[in-house]
């Protein structure tokens, strides 16, 4: 490709050989976009306060954990309300690998991801009977009985006392504060990104969106089913797990409290918002999810210093926002933010002429 | 030529303007941080020495206002935000004005991590008044690095192994405590040879904690647990429970529940004619679940470590006083309230002994030196010491007695 003017719009894609053609970003304007994002993110520690690094570690835990929703829900059309409880699963199984067998964590996180992918699997069965609704109260039941295995098993979880995890050692490096954890959820979450990036420009990924589109179809023009629905959920699930694995490492201290049915209905609500079907989707509603009570606070002490007692009133609207954000996003905007992004970015890309 | 001077001139003011915005960015910046302290506006003008002692200190505050235990935690909160503002009155403590900076964290873990966070490294509080028993336990790893004493609502047994939880503090007795001082009194006042009591909890950290201490205590004097029983904290029947309990035998039962679940219990066994006689722990007993229980309350016995509002005690004089400031009187408190006030004024005492060099580890020296803290009877005295954390064993029972809570005993321990 020749290197152009990197100011000029986009008008179009032209390419000549199938290696542009695989390519993710075309103009050199996105190349340069893309590394000027990276760059700000690896340098973030350096510019923004411990406390926004810890944010961004909330965030990036999250994001993880949508991609894995993401895949499953929006990807290949299978409800699930249980990954608060797989979220559990990774956090514990990474936590018995570190804290009760002494592995390394780089084992642990892996590990983590396959036992959690194994668990997620086995609660897909029932996808191939119950769609819809029906699955919907199945994923239900895996988080309901996880939660119970978790609180009762009390030699290897504890129990309801919780589990002490050590900090994450990788390379000989302890990461027990938030900006050594920052580049470590940083490179993962990368990591998450760029594989869910290309998982839907292969074979499997188009199997999914096969599936999720027309299950009937898909299997007429020879797709296993089955093999496709429990691959979904172990892959959805190895996402989940390994952002649990982060998650309890960061926290350092686990407990069944931390993995209830809220945690899943908030990740739903983060790929309902970011964009079903959508990886970027996942990224946004992840951020917008985490953000959004941070933001009201700020907001509400902000005005408070204006006009007083106006924090009770903004605290008790909170829930009251979340729950009315969900409902306008599914009327006006059902592709989430990932579709408003794009929009905005059609709009200026066509001004003035908007056909 | 002069086109590319004046170029260079628009860059220059360009510069000049942005130095000026961001140099007043972060004017505005201090000033809001100075803005809690609203009664002295002009720290400017004094001597750099002199203004670092004037200077507000920050007290964090964790509390759930609107999520599932906003029930009991909004006057918690209050009852803590009170404390401050009265201390602030009277002359704050050693001269400095304290900031309290209470975030709401809905009972979520990770908000509650993100307001610790925002609270420890953004705005530099010394020490944070938690609240729930699962945020506690989460903090732990990052109270114990960052040297923050944290006194939560929370009173379970395993938050005092003070190698584990060297900065948590607890300002009353724990639960595993008050299920002691229960089986002791049952012990010294059953009309039985050998009273046989049944336990009642639900199935969470907070209810399971006491149980296994209440179980090797039984044993220790002779006291036999014939029956375990989990009822859910949201159940509104319990029935089959309290039949299964009866079959057992048991004369006594302890119930670890909150309010809603209590009043369960006790209409229910009120309905089957059970002649038990119920026990229950703190946040068993006060005025909202007398409310939902009804005449069901009758005879009840509940563990009180903190003071009602309606209580003519010592202390209750500086509460009047203190929520007067919030435009509140002492009719619309309830006991939650006094809680709330209670816990911030050990933090603030420990803070006062810790002097001018307000950090996390001199609070915790602070709070280590407290030998018998008297509040003025709002709560049993206070002690801690370097090796244990426990402020207090001792609790009040109360029964109910023509639908009000009216004290049976003095402070009371079980040794």
């Amino acid at each position: 490709m020749r290197l152009r003017n990197p100011f000029v719009m986009e008008s179009g894609v032209f390419t000549t050989n199938y290696r542009d053609d695989m390519a993710f970003h075309y103009p050199m304007l996105a190349k340069l976009r893309v590394a000027a994002i990276m760059l700000l993110l690896f340098l973030l520690p350096v510019y923004a306060g411990t406390y926004l690094v810890s944010i961004a570690n909330l965030v990036g835990i999250a994001i993880i954990g949508s991609l894995g929703l993401n895949i499953l829900t929006g990807f290949t059309g299978q409800i699930s309300i249980g990954h608060g409880a797989f979220l559990g699963v990774g956090a514990y199984a990474a936590g018995f690998i570190t804290a009760k067998m002494g592995l390394p964590f780089w084992i642990a996180l892996p590990a983590a991801g396959v036992i959690t992918a194994a668990v997620g699997a086995i609660f897909g069965i029932p996808s191939l009977r119950l769609k819809g609704l029906y699955l919907a109260i199945a994923t239900l039941a895996a988080q309901v009985i996880i939660e119970f295995v978790i609180a009762h098993w009390d030699g290897v979880t504890n129990g309801v006392h919780g589990m002490f995890l050590p900090a994450p050692q990788l390379f000989g490096f302890t990461l027990d504060n938030d900006v050594s954890y920052y580049y470590l959820v940083l490179v993962v979450c990368i990591i998450a990104a760029m594989f869910a990036f290309n998982l839907f420009r292969s074979r499997v990924g188009r199997a999914f969106v096969a599936v999720r589109d027309r299950d009937l179809a898909a299997e007429v023009m020879g797709i296993n089913l089955f093999k496709y629905k429990i691959m979904a959920f172990a892959l959805s699930s190895f996402y989940v797990g390994v952002a649990g694995a982060l998650w309890g490492h960061y926290l350092r201290i686990i407990s069944p409290e931390h993995f209830t049915i809220a945690v899943s209905i908030q990740y739903l609500a983060m790929v309902i918002i970011g964009g079903l079907g959508s990886v970027m989707g996942s990224i946004y509603g992840a951020v917008f999810i985490t953000l959004l009570p941070i933001v009201l606070r700020e907001i509400a002490g902000l005005f408070s210093t204006y006009f007083p007692n106006i924090e009770t009133i903004i605290l008790g609207l909170k829930e009251a926002v979340f729950g009315t954000t969900i409902v306008v996003f599914l009327i006006y905007e059902p592709e989430g933010l990932a579709r408003i992004w794009q929009n905005i970015k059609d709009y200026f890309k066509l001004w003035p002429f908007s056909y | 030529m002069s086109i590319r001077l004046r170029f260079a001139a628009v860059i220059l003011s360009l510069l000049l303007v942005i130095g000026l915005v961001a140099g007043c960015g972060g004017g505005s910046t201090t000033e809001s941080a100075d803005k809690g302290d609203q009664e002295k506006s002009t720290p400017k003008q004094e001597e750099p020495a002199k203004e670092e002692n004037t200077e507000p200190i920050k007290l964090g505050g964790i509390f759930d206002i609107t999520g599932g235990t906003g029930d009991v935690g909004a006057p918690y909160a209050e009852g803590a935000t009170a404390y401050v503002k009265w201390l602030n009155e009277n002359g704050g403590v050693n001269g400095r004005q304290i900031d309290l900076e209470g975030i709401d964290y809905a009972y979520k873990i990770p908000q509650a991590v993100e307001a610790y966070k925002k609270l420890v490294y953004q705005q530099k509080a010394p020490a944070i008044l938690g609240w729930g028993t699962g945020d506690t336990e989460a903090m732990v790893p990052f109270i114990s690095k960052d040297k923050i004493p944290y006194i939560s609502g929370s009173l379970s047994e395993t938050l005092l192994t003070v190698a584990d939880h060297p900065y948590n503090f607890m300002v009353a007795a724990s639960y595993s405590d008050q299920a002691r001082v229960i089986l002791k009194y049952i012990k010294d006042n059953a009309q039985e040879e050998q009273p046989k009591v049944a336990l009642i909890y639900n199935d969470t950290g907070f209810g399971k904690s006491p149980i296994a201490d209440a179980e090797a205590f039984a044993k220790e004097i002779g006291v036999e647990i014939v029956d375990k029983e989990v009822v859910d904290l949201k159940a509104l029947d319990a029935t089959s429970q309290l039949l299964n309990m009866d079959k057992a035998g048991a004369n006594y039962a302890i119930i670890q529940e909150t309010s809603n679940a209590t009043a369960t219990i006790l209409k229910d066994a009120k309905k089957l004619g059970l002649d038990t006689k119920f026990f229950g722990l703190n946040w068993t007993a006060d005025e909202i679940s007398l409310k939902l229980m009804g005449d069901a309350a009758e005879g009840y016995i509940g563990v009180i470590p903190f003071a009602f509002p309606y209580e003519d005690v010592a202390g209750m004089k500086d509460v009047e006083e203190g929520f007067a400031l919030t435009g509140k009187s002492l009719d619309e408190l309830n006991q939650k309230h006094i809680q709330g006030w209670f816990s911030a004024m050990v933090m603030m005492e420990g803070m006062k002994r810790a002097g001018d060099d307000v950090t996390g580890e001199n609070i915790k020296k602070g709070l280590e030196s407290m030998n018998e803290f008297s509040s003025g009877d709002l709560a049993a005295p206070v002690s801690f010491s370097a090796d244990s954390h426990r402020g207090s064993s001792k609790v009040k029972l109360y029964q109910v007695t023509d639908g009000q809570w009216t004290p049976i005993t003095d402070w009371i321990g079980y040794k």
